[in-house]
């Protein structure tokens, strides 16, 4: 070891309190020679590797810490050390290289700390002075700063559901319909697949709720959105409420004659719950009204195209008589009976 | 410095030779192929600069900066728009992020991607031009780009900058490179890359 450059601790002419300040210092420092063996590591660095100073002192980093070997820690490492520039290891990308965890009596002992290292090998100028290429590795925890961003995270996520929910029926709202369509039709136009949407409107339901009640009217919507959920299952299928009685279904990589399968097993799996509205006509109990339509969208189409045709393929079901499912047909331009 | 077109073709095939190096660590990171290129090099006021980034709708950008010292001193800068910035970080951690903005931790990763690019691209310059660097830690700055540029009065003054192309899983997502010289150090660059062609030949 270089003697000159670093002189024993005991050395008159270091001042008394640097190694006090290296075994306060709040980060774990390692220092490697030119050959990679520890030179010197702080205390808050032993502390956290359960290791003393005789253990690692003069040790090859790779055989005091195996676990680096053949890692991205030790590409960076000789990088650094051939380039003479300093590199940065974050958290995200390397949560835990090195084995260290909590001081021994902390409540979360057992889980590896979360490492954020910054690798400085010496520049040309002092690498010459001291005679060889020293580098320092510092090591700073930041466990803390990575729970904290993952409540963010879990707070953000839950506020994304609530801005996105409608709060009655528990399927998506309005502007989670608006933002869903644009976005499938981006994904439609980009993979040249079809994209199908189902507009549906509960029949007489300004008559079913003067007969029976705005909170009766409240559960009949309720129960229309768990049909809806129970039929449409794929994964990607998207089901939101429109507005006031009028629900959507979004349906990727469907073609017309899928979605009105889709939209006559919504308003059959409805008729057998049976829900009474003896103001639904001859009826007596709730039904729907479907329009659908169906589309291949190039990059410059919006969604506003789609959802015209398919209301008013919803409108021409209620004109012909409600209970009953049309479909917006392109190569005619208008809407018939499914 | 106004770099002949022998001068700028010599440092478009050092830069890609550093960013190919640079390629090759990105991947190892990324556990799939992250490929980089230099389309060219080219000497940009920093007003031409604004405006290509602007010409991305960017009016914010991500920026990592490390400064390098010797007989050349630089201040290099990656620069991304900010949603570029944080495309490239998700792809490289393969994680969707529901907020807005890189968190601390994300702009961490994002200065570590900067500072393997920018190391590889300095020494590829160092050893082939032979010229010696003190290096510095990244340090991430986010705001318009006339700010990170410290535009202030000099925006016609030209700088050395490059176009880095990335490519990983098949997206690609563009930022620019731009290299702060003094006038001193441009003198002494335009000298040891008059060495290096005279090399060549």
């Amino acid at each position: 070891m270089n003697a000159g450059f670093f002189p024993a601790p005991t050395d008159s002419r270091l001042p008394v309190w640097l190694d006090w300040v290296l075994s306060n210092t709040q980060a774990g420092l390692l220092l490697l020679d030119a050959q990679m063996r520890i030179v010197f590591a702080n205390k808050w660095f032993l502390l956290r590797a359960r290791l003393t100073a005789d253990q690692v002192t003069d040790g090859v980093l790779m055989d005091v810490f195996p676990v680096l070997k053949g890692g991205h820690f030790e590409r960076a490492l000789v990088k650094a050390v051939r380039s003479g520039f300093p590199a940065l290891m974050s958290q995200t990308l390397h949560p835990s290289p090195f084995p260290l965890y909590a001081p021994a009596g902390s409540r979360a002992n057992d889980a590896l700390m979360r490492q954020s290292i910054h690798i400085v090998p010496m520049g040309p100028v002092d690498t010459a002075l001291a005679g060889q290429r020293f580098t320092l590795i510092q090591i700073a925890d930041v466990s803390p700063t990575v729970a904290r961003e993952r409540l963010l995270k879990a707070h953000a996520d839950r506020m994304s559901d609530l801005v996105h929910i409608d709060a009655l029926t528990g399927i998506g709202n309005r502007r989670f319909f608006d933002e869903s369509i644009a976005a499938e039709m981006r994904a439609a136009s980009r993979s040249g697949a079809s994209l199908a949407l189902v507009m549906l409107d509960i029949d007489r339901f300004k008559q079913f709720n003067d007969l029976y009640g705005h909170p009766a009217g409240d559960r009949c919507l309720q129960a229309v959105a768990d049909v809806l959920k129970r039929v449409c299952r794929r994964p990607r299928d998207l089901v939101a409420r429109y507005g006031g009685e009028e629900l959507a279904v979004i349906l990727p990589d469907t073609h017309a004659a899928g979605a009105v399968q889709v939209a006559k097993e919504i308003l059959q799996k409805l008729r057998e719950r049976q829900l009474v509205h003896a103001d639904n006509l001859d009826r007596m109990v709730v039904t729907l009204s479907a329009g659908v339509c169906a589309t291949q969208p190039v990059a410059s189409d919006g969604p506003e195209l789609l959802i015209q045709r398919a209301d008013q393929a919803l409108y021409a079901a209620k004109n012909d008589g409600r209970d009953r499912v049309f479909c917006f047909d392109t190569t005619r331009q208008m809407a018939m009976e499914a | 410095m106004k770099l002949n077109a022998l001068e700028l073709d010599a440092l478009t095939e050092i830069f890609n030779h550093g960013v190919g190096q640079a390629a090759l660590a990105l991947s190892e990171l990324a556990g799939e192929e992250v490929l980089l290129s230099v389309p060219k090099v080219e000497e940009l006021s920093k007003r031409e600069i604004t405006d290509k980034l602007g010409a991305q709708g960017a009016n914010r950008i991500c920026a990592v900066r490390q400064g390098f010292s010797g007989p050349v001193n630089t201040e290099a800068l990656l620069m991304f728009p900010v949603d570029q910035s944080l495309r490239l970080v998700q792809l490289m951690v393969g994680d969707d992020f529901p907020l807005a903005q890189l968190s601390e931790m994300e702009q961490e990763s994002l200065a570590e991607i900067g500072n393997i690019l920018l190391n590889s691209v300095v020494s590829s310059v160092a050893d082939m031009l032979h010229i010696e660097f003190e290096g510095s830690l990244p340090q991430v700055e986010l705001g318009q780009v006339a700010d990170v540029l410290h535009a202030g009065s000099g925006l016609d003054d030209l700088i050395l900058s490059l176009q880095i192309n990335f490519e990983i899983a098949s997206r690609q997502i563009q930022g620019y490179l731009v290299f702060l010289l003094d006038v001193a150090s441009s003198d002494v660059l335009e000298k040891k890359l008059a060495a290096f062609i005279e090399s060549l030949s």
